[in-house]
């Protein structure tokens, strides 16, 4: 057999035996909370989806102000499957970072993060943050009047930070203002920087993850039914999973395949009722409970510099809560995970209603 | 045996919460993206408006989600063939049987 | 002579299956990505658009050829003076065909394929009919369409 000459060649060469043992060993626990293990790899699963339609749909697509928008209406009216290939972006894109927030909320809520995990939290944090350039970065390139009125709010936002704001500014736009240099940038940022990064980052973090095993939450510490193993059981679970994944992106193309926006004018007002894409909605809706003037300070300013504070100390929850570290009940910050979670997902809602 | 029928009837209602937890979830996801694409105006045609060309469409999707389904129901068969082999124990010892050739 | 036991196990069986199906699973999904990738070659458009003033003055009886795509389209003006549109490319192997007034029939040369003026195969080795198109005509515009197709022009 050719097969057992292979695994031959391989095995005087390379240790197999320690690989084997160990996913031999890896082990799952039980309990009620246990379907939160699979949304991380359900979001690496919709990632690589990404990866693979993103490819072949660079094949095509032209990032150049006075083309972008035309060559996007030409692979969907006629090319091959071109249709199609868009709407799983589109859609894979929209699942990805639905599950993806799952998988952070849950990690917040059940304290995953506490110690010794602190770098799987901040390796998750970063990558969060490049799924969410990745969603601005992805849809100002369909170069349509969303697109664009979204990114100048989001880079025009980010310019309102004290001190670094400006330069901040100036070198996600690629200028003063958004223009085509802007759209250039942000395809390099989408199809190089970002993937480059998420797969670096990708890899630290799943490593992290086996070296750690997987954190049980301390409310269901005395409660592990049993534990299973990691192969072949529950890697055949995670496979069913993401067929099933697959399937609901490849239906949902189908159905709802996304719409094209008028081509962006960069003189004209953008169009009513403007929304950012939903993952947005919480940013968005935050921004508008501030009034333009408080008490003589810039509003939007005070905005974002509260937003980002939000932000930091979400960063930092892992090393501020001492207690969970030390495995004891912290009620305070369940509370907070539970603040952090009622408020994205009501500010969404509000964010979609209004 | 009552304690075992207790155990049992535990791990049914386990298992219900959970698919009702699953399909909660999906169902609110899907819910949120088709609201999503409903303010989208219809301008350019994004699916092929040829009745053939959408007839072979959603036969390929037919057959899509029957692959997908076979692929699971085959998994699961697969998944119930390893949990008896562990049940009973003999996964574990492979590497010292003799071959019988 | 019956077999006490099975020459295969449950696991062997299962893992067959298994791995077939997981191969033309994905053989499928990959033959539709490299469809999109690879690049689109010669796809018939869904309708053209044509000067109607060119294609007013044709006898009864004969056809005119126009570009469908890159392929050959031709405008046929039946004895009996209605106009129809149909694909000048036989089912068989996609040549060219000719109208012969005088049978009233289509012809492929290649593998001698005849067809009535409706596109019916009566001889030879095509498979399927011809394919015809709808005629609408705009103002000064004559269009092609597929059928079942709903013509957007570009506006300006």
């Amino acid at each position: 057999m050719s097969c057992q000459r292979l695994k031959k060649w391989f095995d005087e060469r390379y240790d197999f035996e320690g690989i084997r043992s160990f996913t031999k060993h890896k082990l799952i626990p039980v309990h009620k909370y246990g379907i939160l293990y699979y949304t991380g790899g359900l979001t690496m699963f919709l990632f690589a989806l990404q990866f693979i339609t993103g490819m072949v749909l660079s094949f095509y697509y032209v990032p150049y102000h006075e083309q972008a928008h035309k060559s996007i209406i030409e692979i969907v009216t006629k090319l091959n499957m071109g249709w199609l290939f868009r709407s799983l972006h589109h859609w894979g894109a929209q699942l990805a970072i639905g599950v993806l927030f799952i998988h952070v909320f849950g990690t917040l809520l059940l304290k995953a993060y506490r110690k010794p995990r602190e770098l799987i939290w901040i390796t998750g944090f970063i990558l969060l943050a490049i799924s969410i350039f990745f969603g601005l970065s992805g849809y100002f390139l369909l170069w349509d009047e969303r697109a664009f009125a979204a990114v100048r709010v989001a880079t025009g936002g980010a310019g309102n930070l004290p001190v670094i704001g400006g330069f901040i500014k100036s070198f996600l736009r690629g200028g003063l203002d958004v223009t085509g240099e802007t759209l250039i940038r942000f395809y390099g940022f989408h199809v190089s920087v970002l993937p480059f990064f998420t797969l670096l980052l990708i890899g630290i973090h799943v490593l992290l993850v086996q070296y750690h095993g997987m954190s049980i939450p301390l409310s269901q510490k005395d409660n592990v039914k049993k534990y299973e193993p990691f192969f072949p059981n529950v890697l055949y679970k995670d496979f069913i999973l993401w067929l099933i994944a697959l399937g609901v992106v490849v239906t949902l193309s189908v159905f709802l395949p996304p719409e094209i926006g008028k081509k962006a004018d960069p003189l004209a007002a953008p169009p009513e009722n403007i929304k950012p894409e939903w993952y947005f909605l919480f940013l968005f809706q935050t921004l508008k409970l501030f009034p333009g003037d408080i008490m003589g300070l810039n509003g939007e300013m005070i905005a974002i510099i509260l937003i980002s504070l939000g932000i930091l100390f979400f960063f930092l929850i892992p090393f501020l809560d001492r207690k969970s570290a030390r495995d004891e009940k912290s009620t305070a910050f369940t509370w907070i995970g539970i603040i952090y979670t009622v408020y994205f997902v009501v500010m969404t809602i509000i964010g979609f209603i209004t | 045996m009552k304690e075992k029928m207790l155990e049992k009837i535990k791990m049914i209602r386990d298992r219900k919460i959970k698919i009702a937890i699953k399909s909660s979830m999906f169902l609110i996801l899907i819910s949120f993206f088709t609201a999503i694409s409903l303010w989208a105006e219809e301008q350019i045609q994004v699916f092929p408006s040829a009745p053939y060309d959408r007839y072979i469409i959603y036969q390929a999707l037919a057959l899509f989600w029957a692959g997908i389904i076979g692929l699971i129901v085959i998994i699961r068969m697969k998944l119930k063939e390893i949990e008896r082999t562990q049940d009973m124990g003999i996964d574990k010892e492979e590497k010292d049987i003799p071959f019988l050739d | 002579m019956r077999l006490k036991f099975s020459l295969i196990t449950r696991r062997e069986f299962l893992n067959t299956l298994f791995g077939g199906w997981l191969i033309a699973f994905l053989s499928g999904s990959f033959y539709a990505l490299l469809k999109f990738a690879y690049p689109t070659l010669g796809k018939e458009p869904d309708f053209v658009v044509l000067n109607a003033k060119d294609f007013t003055d044709i006898p009864a009886n004969s056809v005119k050829p126009f570009p469908w795509g890159g392929k050959l389209g031709f405008i046929f003006k039946r004895p009996d003076n209605k106009t129809v549109a149909l694909k000048g490319v036989c089912t068989h192997m996609e040549c060219n065909i000719a109208y012969k007034p005088e049978d009233k029939k289509f012809y492929c040369p290649c593998h001698k394929g005849w067809f009535d003026m409706d596109g019916k195969v009566i001889e030879g080795p095509p498979p399927k009919p011809l394919e015809f198109f709808e005629l609408t005509q705009e103002g000064e515009k004559l269009i092609v369409a597929k059928k079942g197709i709903k013509v957007e022009l570009p506006k300006a």
